[in-house]
């Protein structure tokens, strides 16, 4: 396909999507739109300014295997730091760790980064490089972020490497 | 009809539990990085039991899809602006309180 051809599919894609959600999240009521249309048009500018990516390469199998671990793990997460709250005791020991990442740079990236903070006890506090730092709740107990990234890099069909290149 | 309202409400229960826990955290942890974790974790969750109660006692499939939707839009952005503030956080040099 021809450059041009390709950047002006994929803006087709965009804005169909863009209108698509926001019809479903209003229901479709005409005056809703007043509002839909310049936040599709910033949506799309925002979009058009961040660096491009290769197309989406997403694994059905990777997919129907992170939904039920990533509902898991939040559900996970939510108890135990509910826990964290109430306990009188306030069972806390946090630091910042380092995670050297083997993800490559792009989308997978950035889903891992968002997945990190939903995941029991870890947020992911700043990107350096190729390492993340990772605040946990507590440092005594394995985050499992290892785990988490194979799923990642599953459902987004892209290699793990080391931290070399 | 009375079990889907049962379901419901215990889901709707749930969520006020999880909801409470999130505002006992924000308000109980030492410092930022602690309380962005009772946030976005135990509010993601309320959230969801939420949805999912609504989702039982609705009746068309644009309403479970709308539903569902609003619940992925506030996932990504409450993990992005989390981790935003984490950033400029670590950024600005505020050092994580320790035991």
């Amino acid at each position: 396909m021809a450059p041009q051809t390709s950047l002006w599919l994929r803006f087709t894609l965009r804005l169909g999507g863009c209108l698509f959600l926001w019809w479903v999240l209003t229901g479709g009521r005409p005056s809703s739109w007043i509002i839909g249309v310049p936040t599709i048009a910033l949506a799309l500018w925002v979009m058009n300014s961040a660096p491009q990516n290769p197309a989406l390469n997403i694994s059905f199998v990777g997919l129907i295997q992170f939904i039920p671990y990533f509902l898991l793990q939040s559900v996970r997460g939510g108890i135990d730091v509910a826990h964290r709250a109430c306990s009188i005791s306030l069972p806390l020991d946090p630091r910042i760790i380092d995670f050297p990442l083997n993800l490559p740079a792009g989308r997978a990236q950035i889903f891992f980064l968002n997945s990190v903070s939903l995941l029991p006890g870890t947020l992911s506090a700043d990107l350096v490089g190729k390492t993340l730092k990772v605040h946990v709740l507590d440092h005594k107990v394995d985050p499992r972020l290892h785990q988490l990234e194979f799923q990642v890099a599953r459902l987004f069909n892209c290699p793990l490497r080391g931290g070399d290149d | 009809m009375a079990l889907t309202d049962l379901i419901t409400a215990f889901l709707l229960l749930g969520s006020l539990g999880f909801f409470l826990a999130g505002t006992l955290g924000l308000l109980r942890f030492p410092d930022l990085y602690c309380r962005l974790h009772a946030l976005t974790k135990a509010d993601n969750l309320g959230l969801g039991l939420v949805v999912l109660a609504l989702m039982i006692q609705s009746d068309s499939w644009q309403v479970v899809i709308r539903l569902l939707l609003i619940w992925l839009l506030v996932l990504v952005a409450g993990a992005t602006v989390a981790h935003l503030i984490a950033r400029k956080a670590q950024q600005d040099g505020h050092q994580p309180w320790r035991r």
